[in-house]
């Protein structure tokens, strides 16, 4: 492309920059706390156990939207092995999600737990209930909601729409619309909490450790120095865990009252309830192209739900330059539980939106699909390199064979290709850490941050074993625990940023500090001094690390050190492509192979990244062909609160993948939690419609969709 | 155009896929292996029983009433024996002593004859390696080992696994050093958050006990009662077919 120009190398750290030739970065290594993990020694906040510890249970309303008549737990209070019960909603106190919590209890174990919950007779006057947008947004819907039931987005205005929509040779027009998906981390939300005085030590599977200590200490009106939150493991949160939450608050209640441990941990449905979820995602879309294969229009209502109360808003249009366009957004209140933040929040619903109908102007003006959108991108930029990916991917998927939308193949099975392209941010910063080197040569590293899953533990001690020149192993990396130095929430994959420049940093300092102490001892100036692989270098005398650490003495060396300009980035891009053999007898979809082009800057560990991009192009793969959350039109309940109905990939599912990382060493380190999550629904819904040859404009596209699709086209034989 | 018997879902159920549903289904949700299981084996005794002439045909509920203390495998006989001689001898609704052998050790408790099997290790032993995702059979979180074939620990009762030789993933490794199925697993980073890899792994250990070199095919058939939600199955998969020195069981 024209304006490839030679990006300017950003600024690097002036002490401390990322290595020009790394010994173990970019390379692959293995999770350090893998042998924990498949051994089931790894204790998570749900397999702790206390001395004396007794198990939590919430009351939740059983409605959607109800007025509290009378409550009565008297008989609850008398049950068998009930140490604490607390009931937090009033009489003419209205709930308006299944779910909401009301109350909760404390007993000796967990089954007389749930008995004494059944004992408590709650008495509701049962209101009118809004169980979709559709009946939300109709004029002669109740107001369940204050002001009203939606609420209007500012709208969004760039060019001329006239001008555009006359320029347009060919348009398109449709309803594009997504799903709600719950995060179904595997460890549901919850936490145990012991109190010692007024200290509360809360084991709590949470993304924040600081994060949610400040939440217990402003729930609770307690100071953050008398609560200590640990986090060592944790099953998975995707967005959904940063804070105590109501059960936390009401675990550490439940404790003080009781006198005596308590663990909460959610069961699976009380998890789909209420603890987040992605908002659907509507959109009415007219979009123009040129007859050159220009965009030149994009006009969009959009409106979606994020549940009672919380909005829906996501990009749109994604990444394709419209220059003319218009969109107004309103988001839609009904009975359910709110939506949280999930795995690049808002990204996958305009890419889907955006991506289809991509696909749909491609083919009113003949155009490759891909060649299409390579017509439409925005110039390149490191963090803006589609134009570069989508040629790579196109040759690993072999777009070549593609044929045009409707696979002519005759026969039940259809064969198709789809692509499509996502971004994302991935910056941080204002992690802090403390290093400790002893006179054994051994190093500790601390960091309030913590390991959710995606091997922050393991870049870690690669960042501090690359800068002291020695062995991951002989790193010890101490996190998740909040009397650990801060370090931000594990969100919006901004954690590798936020830490890695932390440990570089503090780990330089730390060898800084010991070169000061050694060199007196060496008879050198310690600038004079360097680390070799597994040795300190000085002059012409290179000893053991372990013997330079001897000389240490008694007291170690022991530094703070913190996040700092120049080692991390932020913006990242990446193309996917699926290839889809869809049974047009059956309509179920298999997604064969998913081809993904990612970059992430300066790659930590291989390994790790590839298995993050495996990951989120699984929870794509899910989003477009199997997970929903289904609420009954009647009563707003959830039909299918478990892991039976809600539908996630087997491992028969799973297609081949292949992952290109990207390697960018002079943007420092970005994150990759979520990139990889964005594009491959979308990628999937075209590679469908490029098999079947009818447009799906709606996920999941699961087996009655597209025969019912199928079928008002009047089939394909 | 589609074939007259295509299963198409309508109403709430519209979304639904991989497997036709029946009346059964709807009203109790999908039975697991475990339950099929469970229930061939409750067809067996009673078929068993009915030969042996017994009163009558014991339903899987009468049975827990019946059932007398010790391991299940005399409490049969004992339950039909004392049904001929005097009727049921309830059991519960309070604690009753059982002993458990998991990972071969023998562990003397008591639990209500409704603790799963899951939670009796989890909140009584302290076995906590297994865990409690979706507690309903579902997603294999929970699978232990009984008699080399892979059961869902939180869909078993604890009175019911009574005299059986129980193994978890705490039991596989051998002091620090690692099971191969284990090692294969971190090798492949056949896991990422690590909630739902105990399953795996001892799903993939009752695989390649019965059949040490399988086809990728037979891999994915055998990991298919297990979910993650990572995304962490490309890598346990290479893991299930690199193992390698797993000994036949």
């Amino acid at each position: 492309m024209a304006d490839q120009a030679q990006a300017p190398r950003p600024p690097q750290h002036d002490k401390y920059p990322w290595p020009e030739k790394s010994r173990l970065l970019g390379t692959r290594v293995s999770r350090i706390d893998g042998p924990l993990k498949v051994s089931g020694r790894a204790k998570y906040s749900y397999d702790i156990v206390r001395p004396g510890m007794i198990y939590g249970r919430i009351l939740r309303s059983p409605h959607a939207h109800a007025r509290l008549k009378s409550i009565d737990a008297s008989a609850a209070e008398k049950a068998p092995g009930v140490k604490a019960l607390l009931i937090t909603i009033k009489p003419g106190d209205k709930v308006l999600f299944p779910g909401e919590e009301i109350g909760a209890l404390a007993a000796t174990t967990e089954q007389q737990a749930a008995d004494a919950l059944r004992m408590i007779k709650v008495e509701w006057d049962v209101l009118p209930a809004l169980a979709n947008v559709e009946q939300a947004m109709r004029p002669e819907a109740p107001q369940v909601f204050t002001p009203a039931n939606t609420r209007k987005g500012t709208a969004q205005e760039d060019g001329d729409l006239a001008a555009g929509f006359k320029n347009a040779a060919f348009t398109v027009e449709g309803t594009y619309s997504t799903q709600v998906q719950t995060h179904t981390s595997l460890e549901t939300h919850g936490c145990v909490c012991e109190w010692n005085g007024d200290n509360l030590t809360a084991w709590v599977s949470t993304q924040a450790v600081h994060g949610t200590r400040e939440g217990f200490a402003q729930g609770l009106k307690i100071p953050q120095a008398n609560v200590r939150v640990i986090t060592e493991f944790m099953g998975g949160g995707f967005g959904s865990k940063f804070g105590p939450d109501m059960q936390g608050l009401l675990c550490a209640r439940l404790a003080k009252a009781a006198n005596a441990p308590v663990k909460l941990m959610l069961d699976r449905k009380e998890e789909h309830l209420a603890t987040g979820n992605r908002p659907s995602a509507f959109a009415k879309v007219k979009a123009g192209v040129s007859a050159d294969g220009k965009l030149t229009a994009f006009d969009a209502t959009t409106w979606g739900t994020g549940g009672a109360g919380a909005g829906s808003d996501y990009p749109l249009p994604y990444i394709y330059v419209f220059p003319n366009r218009r969109r107004m957004h309103t988001d839609v209140y009904i009975n359910s539980g709110q939506q949280r933040a999930m795995r690049a929040p808002g990204h996958p619903q305009g890419c889907f939106v955006t991506e289809v109908l991509m696909d749909e102007l491609a083919d009113q003006v003949r155009m490759d699909p891909m060649e299409f959108r390579l017509k439409n991108l925005p110039p390149l930029a490191p963090n803006a390199m589609w134009a570069k990916y989508f040629p790579m991917g196109a040759e690993r998927i072999n777009w070549k064979s593609r044929h045009v939308t409707g696979d002519p193949t005759p026969g039940p099975i259809k064969r198709g290709l789809g692509c499509s392209a996502n971004r994302w941010g991935g910056a941080g910063t204002g992690a802090r850490a403390h290093c400790e080197i002893s006179s054994d040569g051994s190093v500790v590293m601390r960091c309030g941050t913590q390991d959710i899953g995606t091997g922050n533990r393991t870049i870690m001690a690669m960042v501090v074993a690359e800068t002291l020149g020695l062995d991951v192993p002989q790193v010890t990396i101490e996190l998740g625990d909040s009397n650990h130095p801060f370090a931000p929430g594990s969100g919006g994959s901004t954690t590798a940023a936020a830490v890695m420049p932390a440990m570089r940093v503090t780990a330089g300092k730390a060898r800084d500090a010991l070169f000061e102490r050694i060199a007196p001892q060496l008879g050198v100036a310690p600038t004079e001094i360097t680390i070799g692989v597994g040795t300190v270098i000085a002059g012409s005398k290179t000893i053991t690390w372990r013997d330079a650490c001897r000389m240490l003495g008694t007291v170690p060396v022991s530094v703070d050190g913190q996040w700092e300009r120049g080692l991390s980035a932020g913006g990242t891009s990446g193309v996917q492509f699926a290839e889809v053999e869809v049974d047009i007898e059956t309509g179920i979809t298999k997604v064969k192979k998913i081809v993904c082009v990612q970059d992430c800057g300066l790659i930590v560990d291989l390994k790790t990244a590839e298995t993050q991009c495996y990951g989120g192009i699984i929870s794509g793969v899910n989003y477009a062909v199997f997970e929903e959350r289904i609420l009954d039109r009647n009563t707003a309940n959830m039909v299918n609160p478990n892991m039976e109905w809600y539908h996630m990939a087997g491992q028969s599912d799973i297609p081949d993948i292949d992952v290109v990382l990207v390697d960018q060493p002079e943007r420092g380190v970005i994150g990759i939690g979520e990139p990889p999550a964005v594009a491959t629904a979308a990628a999937v819904a075209n590679a469908i419609r490029n098999a079947t040859g009818v447009t799906l404009r709606s996920i999941p596209i699961t087996p009655d969709k597209l025969l019912t699709e199928l079928e008002r086209a009047g089939g394909t034989n | 155009m589609r074939a007259k018997n295509a299963p198409v879902l309508q109403g709430e159920f519209a979304g639904v896929q991989r497997r036709l549903v029946t009346d059964r289904e709807i009203r109790y949700g999908p039975r697991t292996s475990v339950q099929r299981h469970c229930e061939a084996k409750q067809a067996y005794s009673s078929r068993m029983a009915r030969k042996k002439q017994t009163p009558r045909d014991e339903s899987r509920r009468d049975f827990f009433k019946t059932v007398g203390v010790g391991s299940i495998a005399t409490a049969v006989v004992a339950g039909v024996r004392d049904a001929d001689a005097q009727g049921p001898a309830p059991v519960g609704p309070g604690d009753v002593p059982i002993t458990l052998t998991i990972n071969g050790r023998r562990h003397q408790l008591s639990v209500e004859p409704r603790v799963t099997l899951l939670d009796a290790m989890r909140t009584r032993l302290e076995i906590t390696g297994q865990k409690r995702v979706c507690d309903r059979g579902a997603c294999g979180a929970c699978t232990v080992i009984i008699e080399g074939r892979t059961y869902y620990s939180c869909s078993m009762l604890a009175i019911e696994a009574q005299g059986k030789n129980i193994r978890t993933v705490d039991g596989l490794a051998n002091g620090n050093t690692l099971h191969p199925v284990q090692q294969a697993f971190c090798d492949n980073d056949g896991l990422m958050c690590g909630f739902c890899t105990p399953g795996f792994v001892m799903a993939t250990v009752a695989l390649l006990e019965k059949n040490p070199n399988p086809t990728p095919e037979q891999a994915r058939k055998a990991l298919d009662g297990n979910l993650c939600r990572c995304g962490t199955n490309i890598g346990v998969l290479k893991a299930a077919l690199s193992a390698k020195g797993v000994t036949r069981g």
